[in-house]
């Protein structure tokens, strides 16, 4: 995955992160270490679990509940676990295991139900309840720590003989002689810790077999709470259960949450984008304005996610596995390193062009912008009949003519393609021209549909400046260098 | 005189020094006396750490908190090791400082406690709620050396000053200086939701008011008192001897103005200031005020020599207006 931090912020996979929100510390660590499945095998068996637990979260919300909040209690235990494999614990970290054990047991009934029938992949919780006896003997049930009488007769006989002296220090009044009572009672306190320290070496000792299935139930704990978190942030939004192609990306109307999101606030709507990009190189063609950018870092964002294991958001996916996603955008990272951006994005395209094969898919958006259009025009042709070539899926969105028709297929925003030209220049002259653009803007249909014929990019561009009243003058002489 | 008689009707209270050795835990040892006597169940935690170290250096006797079976203690894992009770952990807080994570546990029996609490004061807000939510009725709060962070605001419903003759070979500059930490700890309330916003945002700007209410950003003190009608000035972050001097200095009348800071940990000017601009006509405030119930004296001193402890409580009941303790005496 050869994204970067930015890049993921910036196409909204990193919000999309942000939305799932695990109950469980372990399920927050894996969360935050979330890369692309290498095998088609393991990442089967994640939409499968996910589907497993989208069949049975209303029925068994009940239990869902119950490790939920056993989940939102556990604490991260690894460093007193690799303690324990080495030496005795002190009470603070055997009050951790045995809250651990207890959130254990109470959870494990809850995880039974669950997977009754549904038979999770890869997830299991061993029974810990001997390990329970070992450090709750005397089978309380409580969630403190207390090494009790019964622990030890040593123990017990210590802290009888501490308690008489403590009553004595209660009673008396001589100064001196509670002084006294005071160093007999500091020698008696050290017998009782010593007692004490050989029962929690013992309990450490009689814990070290439980240790491993102690670690697997944790990384049980991570796969089932993000298993169950995918669920439910896939009932929020439109998603589906992604089919694992041989070579194509595609997806139908497919939305971004991010910006979807920020659209509402503004009560906007997000408009799918549907797009099939096979090996080779794909073009998305449109005005400005048009949203290519918004289609690429969709598409982006919702092949990341599929390999990362999450539904996509969007009606139907299909991808095929690959390693890495490559991105060229615009970005400020060629300008602090002091070179113009065109610059920039050619030698990123360089480390790029080295490294694609058939497990990557590599995205450009507006390659090559920066420079002259003529120049640029011809790079982005080349680019894309060279990109065509090769084995890796390539999708790169441009406003240069010339560079569909070397593409293996060519995707354009619908714009204002469908849209009554005469009604809406009618509409736009009631309005204040200011709020001209505000107006196209509601028009534009930002979809994207798939080019057939031998089409170059859209001319919308002449039609906006209608629209907007350019003065006829002009838009007769533009006409006419079409 | 009982002191839970002055502390009784708070939940949590805090215990501040004026120095080293003023005799804190000589006061807290009387609270968890009198505590155990009227039934109550209580707690224990402090801000930050004593430095035991530099008791080692004094080499006095340092008498060390002994609990009875069944207080509660919030102290950081580190701790544990000095402290000689049977104990049972009840939680751990995630909450970690320099001396581990702070832990709260029951004491099953009697004995000696070392305490290192939060030094953070919303983490110390966290722990006093979870003793409470385990069944203490009161809540201790050993206030280490530093008067400063136990004055901010929430953290206990009722403080403690503890001064002695550590503080100072003459008994005149013990009684003055505690007198005049007194009279600031009492400095009133004044509410204001503009200053407070400003507070809450741990703003460092300086913000006046004039009559009409307009607010104004301060850049130089004495220029905005001589040209607006101020009526108040709000200080962001501590209020010291050298914002004040220029103003006291010049002859901008600043009668009937009142200096405002968050809490009183953040006055940091001298006594000689502080009078000064009184004298002029002006006067004090803070957003969040503190409630000091009552002062104890500890006639004898770390460095070898004692006051008159009765010519000590004379004096200072002279010189503030809270009941005075002698901490030696029941």
């Amino acid at each position: 995955m050869e994204l970067t931090f930015e890049q993921k912020t910036d196409i909204g996979f990193e919000y999309v992160l942000d939305l799932v929100e695990p109950c469980s510390c372990f399920g927050a660590a894996k969360l935050k270490n979330t890369s692309v499945f290498s095998s088609k095998e393991s990442l089967t068996r994640e939409f499968d679990n996910i589907e497993k637990i989208l069949t049975v979260m209303d029925a068994r919300a009940k239990a869902i509940q119950i490790i939920d909040i056993c989940f939102m209690q556990m604490k991260d235990i690894s460093k007193t676990v690799e303690k324990c494999k080495q030496t005795s614990l002190t009470d603070v970290e055997l009050f951790e295991i045995k809250r651990f054990l207890l959130l254990n047991r109470d959870l494990y009934p809850a995880f039974k139900e669950l997977n009754d029938g549904t038979d999770l992949w890869d997830i299991e919780f061993a029974d810990l309840s001997e390990a329970l006896k070992i450090v709750d003997p005397d089978n309380t049930g409580v969630a403190s720590f207390f090494v009790s009488d019964a622990s030890s007769p040593a123990l017990a006989a210590a802290r009888a003989e501490k308690k008489k002296i403590e009553n004595e220090i209660r009673l008396t009044g001589d100064p001196a002689r509670k002084e006294d009572l005071l160093i007999q009672r500091t020698v008696i306190a050290a017998k009782e810790e010593e007692a004490e320290m050989a029962v929690k070496r013992e309990m450490s000792k009689k814990l070290i077999p439980f240790l491993d299935d102690i670690t697997k139930n944790t990384e049980s704990a991570a796969k089932l709470d993000l298993t169950i978190r995918k669920a439910v942030l896939s009932r929020k939004r439109q998603t589906c259960r992604p089919v694992i192609s041989e070579e194509a990306v595609s997806f139908e109307n497919m939305t971004n949450p991010k910006i979807a999101d920020v659209l509402a606030e503004s009560d906007k709507s997000f408009t799918p984008v549907s797009i099939t990009a096979k090996k080779g190189a794909t073009v998305i063609t449109g005005a400005n304005m048009g949203g290519k950018s918004v289609a690429l870092k969709t598409l982006a964002l919702n092949t990341l996610l599929a390999l990362c294991g999450f539904f996509p958001f969007a009606e139907k996916a299909e991808v095929p596995m690959l390693d890495n996603i490559y991105m060229i955008s615009e970005d400020l990272e060629s300008v602090d390193k002091g070179l113009s951006s065109f610059g920039g994005e050619i030698i990123k395209f360089n480390e790029i062009a080295g490294k694609i094969n058939a497990r990557s898919m590599a995205l450009f958006d507006e390659f090559a912008r920066g420079t002259n259009p003529d120049e640029g025009a011809s790079i982005v042709r080349a680019v894309t009949k060279w990109l065509n070539g090769k084995e890796a899926v390539s999708v790169l969105t441009t406003h240069y003519d010339g560079v569909a028709p070397l593409a293996g297929s060519h995707f354009q925003v619908i714009g204002l393609k469908n849209v009554d030209f005469n009604a809406v220049k009618k509409e736009i002259d009631a309005v204040s021209k200011d709020r001209g653009a505000a107006r196209i803007a509601e028009y534009m249909n930002y979809g994207l549909y798939k080019v057939t014929d031998k089409s170059d990019c859209p001319r919308d561009a002449l039609s906006i400046c209608k629209l907007l009243d350019m003065d006829k003058e002009i838009v007769a002489l533009a006409e006419k260098y079409y | 005189m009982k002191l839970t008689d002055l502390t009784n009707k708070y939940y949590s209270l805090s215990i501040i020094g004026m120095c080293k050795n003023a005799g804190k835990t000589t006061v807290l040892n009387r609270l968890i006396d009198e505590m155990t006597k009227d039934g109550k169940n209580f707690a224990i935690t402090s801000i930050g750490r004593d430095g035991e170290g530099s008791d080692l250096v004094t080499r006095t006797h340092k008498p060390g908190i002994y609990v009875p079976s069944g207080t509660l203690v919030a102290t950081a894992t580190q701790m544990l090791k000095y402290c000689d009770v049977t104990r049972e952990i009840l939680d751990t807080t995630g909450i970690t400082t320099p001396l581990g994570e702070v832990i709260i546990f029951k004491a099953r029996s009697d004995g000696k406690v070392q305490i290192a609490g939060p030094s953070i004061v919303s983490q110390l807000i966290t722990v006093r709620e979870k003793l409470r939510s385990f069944g203490a009725q009161r809540v201790m709060i050993d206030g280490a050396i530093s008067r400063k962070s136990l004055c901010a605001h929430n953290v206990s419903d009722a403080t403690v000053l503890c001064t002695g003759a550590s503080y100072d070979k003459s008994i005149e500059k013990v009684v003055a200086d505690t007198g005049f930490i007194c009279e600031l700890l009492t400095v009133p309330e004044y509410k204001d939701a503009d200053f407070e916003k400003a507070e809450e945002s741990g703003s460092r700007n300086c913000f006046a008011k004039n009559a009409d209410g307009e607010l104004f950003i301060v850049d130089d003190l004495e220029k905005t008192l001589r040209e607006g009608k101020i009526k108040t000035v709000y200080f962001g972050g501590a209020l010291s001897d050298s914002m004040l001097k220029p103003v006291i200095m010049s002859s901008t009348s600043i009668k009937g103005v009142r200096f405002i800071v968050g809490d009183a940990s953040k006055f940091i000017m001298s006594r000689d200031i502080y009078i000064k601009t009184i004298a002029k006509g002006a006067s004090f405030g803070v957003l969040y005020g503190v409630n000091p119930v009552a002062v104890t004296i500890n006639p004898f001193s770390a460095y070898g020599f004692s006051f008159d402890k009765d010519e000590f409580m004379q004096k200072m009941k002279g010189a503030v207006k809270l009941p005075v303790i002698n901490v030696e005496e029941v």
